[in-house]
């Protein structure tokens, strides 16, 4: 054993760089490019002017529509959190989407305390895109904002959201969102390490292309004319994606709002996230290459450019990395026998200097994340992404080509996966 | 303790004037006793021992009360009564009151019995003999000026037949079944009572009745209840307008009916012979609702009255709030116990009961509510009224302009909304309130404050305290009797008194009552009352110097504090309200009373 990690040493130390370049070709491709995009695009935002964006907007009615299923418990902290807001909403519309707890009764409740405007209660759980349908329906906002129950706000979360709205082209603002409960296991370390890396840097990053595609469910704005020119959102799951994807091509830009801070709770355990991360994986694939293939089909009336690159980063990096890097582990092992490990394991340390950097960059450019108590575990995390939920991507891809599995979610009623499109 | 035991001869001073009074009686021992006690009240009293002894008195001396005993040898009081009556007449009649044990013998004699003025059962209250014998001589003092005035009708030969007015009225039906009646508004309203009347409020049991022929209003009746023994007669209504406060509708008079009223009144003789003249004689409304209860044989029944602001009557010719006020407070006392009729919602601006409920907007309160079913479209998410998907017969969906087909597959109803036709809100389930009949004011249902009302029974204790009196309850209102006090405090009190014999060590016991207990319990409900009763007695506890004891008890609480005279422990009793009361959330009315080691002699 001993003897094969010193020949493999040796035999890392004594390559050049073409021969280096052959050995970790997957690096080369598909992590190099990513993290080289996330240097840049920190590097662009500490020069981008600050004070771009600070137009007041307060004129803007602001209605936040809040869908929930059996949320007794979490609903009232979430309004309250709200009404904290230094810039309130002007009404919160609530939707029990079939709550079978006593959720009705503490919605009449709110409303008899004048804390919500309105609370509707469905009989039958029609799933979360019909429950803020209906919510939509009653809005009477000029900006919509979409939250989840379970999440609890920064101050200035609201008036950050809909600064953009300013510009009459903005048809969603996506918040960033920050994982609240960091400190309560391993898979919540790693999960806001992951947030902060993929979501409040890595969506500031896309949006100075145009590439943030995602307005996410737990805290969003929408223009409600926009939303409503849309028809809302369409079944779920991953409606979120969905819609985003559809005012894109109607012609709205979609923007990420940083300072907009949502504290969500991350998954706890590993089973409970493997889950999300099956039914979000799942999704995104069903939508991308099925509902909107268009977007990547020179042929088709949605095509276009800034699509077309998006379509082609997931592609690439998610898709593509995912099934290519359990072959290229085959081919480390059937081309140099016992050296294959040292060349992982080099691989991978590779990978965690590339991680640490970025984990520091993504710390600088978001400020409100306490980023030091996670820095110990960056190591973990980079061996957790690199390997752990490559694998479960893979599988989730698979499984949604084969099976089709996201049909089957139990996040949507199967009343309505049976008619879904 | 003081004024229980030793009869007062304080009574004296009270007397008036002095009456000429003729006491035939065949026993010397009652004879005895009425002489001195008569006398001591400062009347001059003869004596008779029998039925012509009487009779020639009467006819020698001029008397203002004649007291007869039933069972008289030689001549019964009945003919003394009847031969005097025709004998006599204006200033030489004296008042003639019959003495008997045997009241259902007496009465059995209905005509003869009419020639006295006042039937009183022994055994003999003596010192409510003496009032009685002042109040008759009164009467007739009345009576006597009244016939002298000019204008005004002769007294006819039966003084019971005298105060009818002499006004030509067609009588009623009822009044042919042989009943002796009070007419109201003839001989009693609420200004006056007739001569009849004044007499049946000192308990004559001849008057079966009273007989109501015109429509009064509530508040008249209660001048029933200002007086005495007028309370305990049936009240038989011709106007039909007294509804259930009455006792006998007489509106429509049937073989049935007719043989009702006549149990009515048996009934009621019945039970008033066995109330204690302590109860007929009250002064207190609380007794008089009590011997009212007692003599009508049934409980106090709420029962709704839409005609009343508060819309429940009780079955007695009294107004519900001071029937609620009353029964509470016997209430307290165990005399009757409460069961729940009804919980009313109460407006807040006018106290009034009757409350209009609707359903309305939560927002604008309007009532001009519609239901809408939504529907969810399955394949495009979309949710929203059924109205946005008709066109016609068919269900189009607005967003995505499919038909909806096939319920359950494509599309389903999974709620409703409630909309405002007056400002457009929409919500889940409507708002509850109220709107006052009474004062148009609106309340939202649950800002109503409720109030209970009860009906309420006679217990055991109620029941013997209206047949022995108020000698059986031991204890009068507000007066501490040693019989009432819990066994603790009669520990701490023998070896407090003890102490005191030994050494002179004074101490206080301290009397709790609680003013406000019905007002408490009836505002909050009697839980919160207790609650509060429990910390008050515990903070309390806290707050008095030690060595003393505190101890709960029935209807109010004591303290017992040691080395402290009644004197000194009174210095203190604000300072002490006020601390123990401070975490109070209620007034409970605390009142404080000293008695110290003299009280106990």
């Amino acid at each position: 054993m001993w003897q094969t990690t010193s020949d493999g040493i040796t035999y890392l130390l004594s390559q050049s760089g073409e021969s280096l370049l052959r050995l970790f070709w997957f690096v080369a491709i598909f992590e190099i490019p990513r993290y080289t995009l996330g240097f840049v695009s920190v590097a662009a935002l500490s020069f981008r002017p600050n004070a771009e964006r600070r137009h007041v907007a307060g004129a803007d009615r602001v209605t936040v529509l809040i869908a929930g299923h059996n949320e007794e418990d979490s609903i009232e902290r979430c309004v309250q959190s709200l009404l904290e807001q230094s810039r309130p909403p002007d009404e919160i519309i609530v939707v029990s989407d079939g709550s079978t707890d006593r959720m009705p009764e503490k919605l009449r409740q709110l409303q008899e305390r004048a804390l919500i405007k309105e609370g509707h209660c469905t009989q039958v759980r029609s799933g979360k895109s019909a429950a803020v349908n209906l919510a939509l329906r009653r809005a009477t906002g000029d900006v919509v904002i979409n939250v989840d129950c379970d999440c609890t706000f920064d101050r200035h979360a609201l008036k950050k959201i809909i600064e953009p709205f300013v510009d009459p082209r903005v048809g969603a603002v996506a918040g960033n969102i920050i994982v609240g409960n960091a400190d309560r296991s391993l898979m919540t370390r790693f999960q806001a390490i992951e947030y902060l890396i993929s979501i409040s840097q890595g969506k500031q990053a896309a949006d100075l292309i145009d590439q943030m595609t995602c307005v996410s469910g737990a805290f969003g704005a929408f223009r409600r004319a926009a939303l409503n020119r849309v028809g809302g959102l369409d079944a779920g799951g991953g409606e979120d994606l969905d819609v985003t994807l559809r005012l894109r091509s109607a012609g709205w830009r979609t923007l990420f709002a940083p300072e907009a801070i949502c504290y969500t709770n991350a998954p706890e355990t590993l089973a409970v996230l493997v889950r999300q991360r099956f039914r979000w994986e799942r999704d995104a694939v069903r939508l991308r290459y099925r509902k909107h293939s268009g977007l990547m089909n020179p042929f088709s009336s949605s095509f276009s450019v800034p699509e077309l690159l998006h379509e082609i980063e997931f592609a690439i990096f998610n898709v593509g990395a995912a099934i290519i890097f359990p072959i290229y582990i085959m081919w480390l092992f059937a081309t140099y026998g016992d050296l294959a490990l040292m060349v992982l394991i080099g691989a991978q340390a590779g990978m965690l200097v590339l991680d640490s950097a970025t984990f520091v960059l993504a710390a600088l450019v978001s400020p409100k994340v306490k980023a030091l108590p996670l820095a110990p575990y960056v190591v973990g995390y980079s061996l957790f992404n690199g390997f752990v939920m490559r694998f479960v991507r893979l599988a989730a891809y698979l499984q949604e080509w084969v099976v089709e599995a996201s049909y089957r979610d139990t996040y949507v009623p199967s009343k309505v996966h049976r008619v879904r499109r | 303790m003081s004024a229980a035991g030793a009869p007062n001869l304080e009574l004296v001073s009270h007397a008036v004037a002095g009456r000429r009074v003729l006491v035939a009686e065949d026993s010397p021992t009652t004879h005895e006793i009425l002489k001195l006690l008569l006398t001591q009240r400062g009347h001059h009293v003869d004596i008779a021992t029998d039925g012509e002894q009487a009779l020639e008195a009467l006819r020698l001396n001029r008397y203002d009360v004649a007291l007869l005993d039933f069972h008289l040898p030689k001549m019964n009081g009945l003919r003394v009564a009847s031969t005097v009556r025709s004998e006599l007449h204006g200033r030489d009649l004296p008042k003639l009151v019959a003495i008997t044990a045997d009241l259902p013998g007496l009465l059995a004699h209905t005509e003869d019995c009419e020639n006295f003025d006042l039937v009183v059962a022994k055994p003999l209250d003596i010192y409510r003999l003496g009032q009685l014998v002042e109040e008759q001589a009164e009467l007739r003092d009345e009576q006597q000026t009244e016939s002298l005035e000019p204008g005004s009708s002769q007294l006819a030969p039966s003084p019971v037949r005298a105060a009818v007015p002499s006004t030509v009225r067609q009588p009623f039906a009822v009044e042919g079944l042989g009943y002796d009646f009070l007419l109201w508004p003839e001989d009693i309203d609420v200004r006056r009572l007739s001569a009849r009347a004044m007499q049946a409020t000192l308990g004559d049991p001849r008057f079966d009745a009273i007989l109501v022929t015109q429509p009064l209003s509530v508040e008249a009746l209660t001048s029933l209840w200002e007086r005495k023994a007028l309370y305990v007669l049936p009240v038989v209504d011709l106007t039909g307008t007294l509804g259930r406060m009455a006792d006998f509708d007489g509106t429509d008079l049937g073989a049935t009916e007719t043989e009702q009223l006549g149990r009515l009144v048996r009934d009621f003789q019945d039970r008033r012979a066995r109330l204690h003249r302590d109860l007929l004689f009250s002064e207190k409304l609380g007794e008089k609702l009590l011997a009212r209860m007692f003599v009508a044989n049934r409980p106090l029944t709420a029962a709704f009255d839409p005609r009343y602001r508060h819309l429940a009557a009780y079955d007695v010719p009294l107004g519900r709030r001071l029937v609620t006020r009353e029964a509470e407070a016997l209430c307290e006392h165990g005399l009757v116990k409460r069961e729940f009729f009804e919980r009313f919602h109460i407006c807040p601006s006018c106290d009034s009961y009757r409350l209009h409920v609707r359903e309305e907007c939560s927002q604008c309160r309007s009532s001009n509510l519609s239901e809408e079913q939504y529907l969810h479209h399955f394949r495009c998410a979309f949710q929203g009224p059924e109205g946005d998907f008709r066109r016609g017969d068919e269900l189009i969906c607005p967003k995505c302009h499919h038909e909806l087909t096939h319920f359950g597959f494509d599309y389903d109803r999974p709620g409703t909304m409630i909309m405002c036709g007056s400002c457009g809100h929409a919500a889940s389930e409507p708002s509850v309130g109220f709107v006052c009949l009474d004062c148009g004011v609106h309340t939202d249902s649950d800002l109503a404050t409720t109030r209970d009302v009860f009906s309420y029974h006679l217990t055991d204790q109620g029941i013997s305290f209206a047949e022995k009196g108020g000698a059986v309850l031991g204890y009068t209102r507000d007066v501490l009797r040693f019989a009432d006090l819990p066994l603790e405090l009669v520990v701490a009190l023998n070896a407090a008194a003890k102490l005191y014999n030994e050494d002179k060590t004074p101490f206080a016991l301290v009397n709790i009552l609680y003013r406000n207990e019905s007002e408490v319990a009836a505002e909050y409900g009697a839980r919160r009352f207790a609650q509060a009763r429990d910390l008050f007695i515990e903070n309390l506890r806290n707050a008095l110097p030690k060595p003393s004891t505190v101890v709960k008890g029935q209807s109010h609480d004591f303290a017992l504090l040691e080395a402290i005279g009644p004197d000194q422990a009174q210095v203190d009793f604000d300072h002490l309200k006020e601390r123990a009361g401070r975490t109070l959330s209620v007034d409970l009315g605390v009142m404080l009373q000293a008695f110290g080691p003299e009280d106990f002699s």
